[in-house]
């Protein structure tokens, strides 16, 4: 049994490790705030698109069962997320409720003027003016369809703004992640240069290279796996407050994205320490013995 | 009694980056030999080992130690050119973060040995022979100055070297314990291995005679046991 003296001793020598973890976890922190603003970004991008309206007015007299056919071919499309039959009724009652009043009265008509429509919602990636034209020419040559609407400036700034944001977050996405590169590599290569007389020494007994290096690789990923860990327990606490303090929020962080996030912070955090513990072991297997206490 | 020559250099030429440290060196050395290496610190004394170890490229010359040629060793096989050879420092460079047994398994891992019932024999085997047998779960920095370098002669005599190269081994220690390591280094000769020991310490060559080898003004005299 090693005595607490010993045991002291050998934390102290590995106290770098815990440093180490220390500040991958903070860089992986940030990059995972990140990461969740971007994929949040993306969310709210597709509900704004999945949401743009798109009505087709029904010829007057069609019957409600040719109208229902042409609903459910919709369904089948790719282009579309959900189709929504508004009869001619459910029209008024959406406008009385608009208005607050009865507006037939208000027209001088005793008939309900209003036609019947399909109201459909689009997949976010074909939520966009040029697929939005094709889409409506095609519509349009069913002989039951009267018109297509749908606010074409709109979807025009949408898509705008939309793409000028995620330009702009990945921008700074690509910047924070040399920023976090170059971090982890230089909290790393410190860790190993601590270490560069032991390297040394099990150079000149005669261990390979290879067997020098795999121990310090296999810490390196460790360090990234336990950083990894750390960070997604400190962003599921985030998330869970989020969630109970802003509710609409759980509609744009479900748990597929959790997912997704997670993912690419442990194969970020074992990728950066593996690769730049391998680089830093190589750098010190192969510098000069006298630029060791340079 | 010198055997078959282990080390030999011809004419080589020995540089630290581009600086000529050593000239013109001629060196034989045979199996079982005791030899010093002395100069004045910065003679390049530890040049010269250095060469030996491949530590060093050597440049210009030809030089062949154990049956490697240092001239064309490649990069991945001077691991295996050290397994032959003992490497003893002034400052020990033990395994600071593992205890005695831990930094001999590591060793011995290191070099291939699988078996775990031969690496707990030999481990006993060099510790009895420098006579620390109870240091086997200490850690190092438990052990006194002297108790280190028995440690770190007994892990370079771990492989069967053939030559144990001494760099100063007894520089950090008072002159008690400084002979109790040169009657180990002998006893090891003794058994056959080559030692090749450097050192300023004139008063330990007085004691403990053997062939001398000198670097001075960047040449190496061979100076069969006279000491001038």
């Amino acid at each position: 049994m090693p005595s607490k003296e010993d045991t002291y001793y050998k934390n102290r020598i590995n106290s770098s490790y815990i440093t180490s973890v220390i500040s991958i976890t903070l860089v992986l922190f940030t990059l995972g705030m990140l990461g969740l603003i971007v994929l949040q970004a993306n969310s709210l991008s597709n509900y704004i698109k999945e949401n743009i309206g798109f009505e087709i007015i029904i010829k007057p007299g069609v019957k409600e069962a040719d109208i229902l056919y042409l609903q459910k071919t919709l369904d089948l499309e790719p282009f579309v997320k959900t189709t929504e039959y508004i009869t001619k009724e459910e029209a008024s009652e959406r406008l009385t409720s608009m208005l607050g009043e009865e507006f037939t009265g208000f027209l001088g008509e005793e008939e309900n003027p209003l036609l019947p429509s399909i109201d459909i919602r689009f997949n976010a990636d074909w939520a966009n003016n040029d697929s939005l034209a094709v889409i409506e020419e095609a519509i349009i040559t069913n002989e039951n369809v009267k018109e297509v609407y749908y606010q074409k400036s709109l979807v025009h700034i949408i898509n705008k703004n939309v793409r000028r944001i995620s330009l702009i977050l990945l921008g700074f996405s690509l910047l924070l992640l040399f920023i976090a590169m170059a971090l982890i590599n230089n909290t790393i290569r410190l860790s190993v240069y601590s270490k560069r007389f032991t390297i040394r020494s099990m150079k000149l007994i005669g261990a390979t290279e290879r067997f020098i290096r795999r121990p310090f690789v296999l810490k390196g990923v460790l360090q990234g796996v336990i950083s990894a860990v750390i960070t997604m327990l400190l962003i599921s606490i985030i998330i869970t407050v989020l969630k109970s303090n802003i509710p609409e929020l759980a509609v744009l962080i479900g748990p597929e994205m959790i997912i997704y996030l997670f993912a690419f912070i442990l194969l970020l955090g074992i990728f950066f320490a593996g690769v730049s513990t391998y680089f830093a072991v190589n750098k010190y297997l192969r510098m000069r013995t006298e630029r060791l206490y340079g | 009694m010198s055997g078959d020559s282990i080390i030999k250099l011809n004419t080589a030429s020995i540089y630290q980056r581009n600086k000529l440290v050593l000239e013109n060196v001629d060196l034989d050395i045979g199996s079982g030999e005791f030899v010093y290496l002395i100069g004045k610190t910065g003679s390049g004394k530890s040049s010269l080992l250095q060469i030996l170890y491949a530590d060093l490229e050597l440049k210009a010359g030809e030089g062949q130690v154990c049956g490697f040629d240092l001239n064309t060793v490649k990069r991945h096989d001077i691991p295996f050119l050290r397994r032959k050879l003992g490497i003893v420092f002034q400052n020990f460079q033990l395994l600071e973060d593992r205890n005695v047994e831990e930094n001999f398994k590591f060793v011995l891992k290191a070099t291939g040995w699988k078996d775990k019932n031969e690496i707990n024999q030999r481990i006993l085997e060099v510790l009895e022979q420098v006579e620390m047998i109870d240091k086997l779960k200490v850690m190092p920095h438990r052990l006194s100055g002297g108790e280190q370098q028995r440690i770190a002669i007994a892990r370079s005599l771990l492989n069967h070297p053939e030559v144990i190269l001494a760099d100063e081994p007894t520089g950090n220690l008072d002159p008690e314990t400084s002979n109790g390591i040169m009657k180990l280094l002998l006893k090891i000769c003794e058994s056959g291995k080559t030692v090749i020991m450097a050192t300023h310490n004139y008063n330990i060559i007085h004691k403990f005679p053997g062939k001398i080898i000198k670097c001075e003004n960047g040449l190496v005299i061979n100076s069969a046991n006279k000491l001038n």
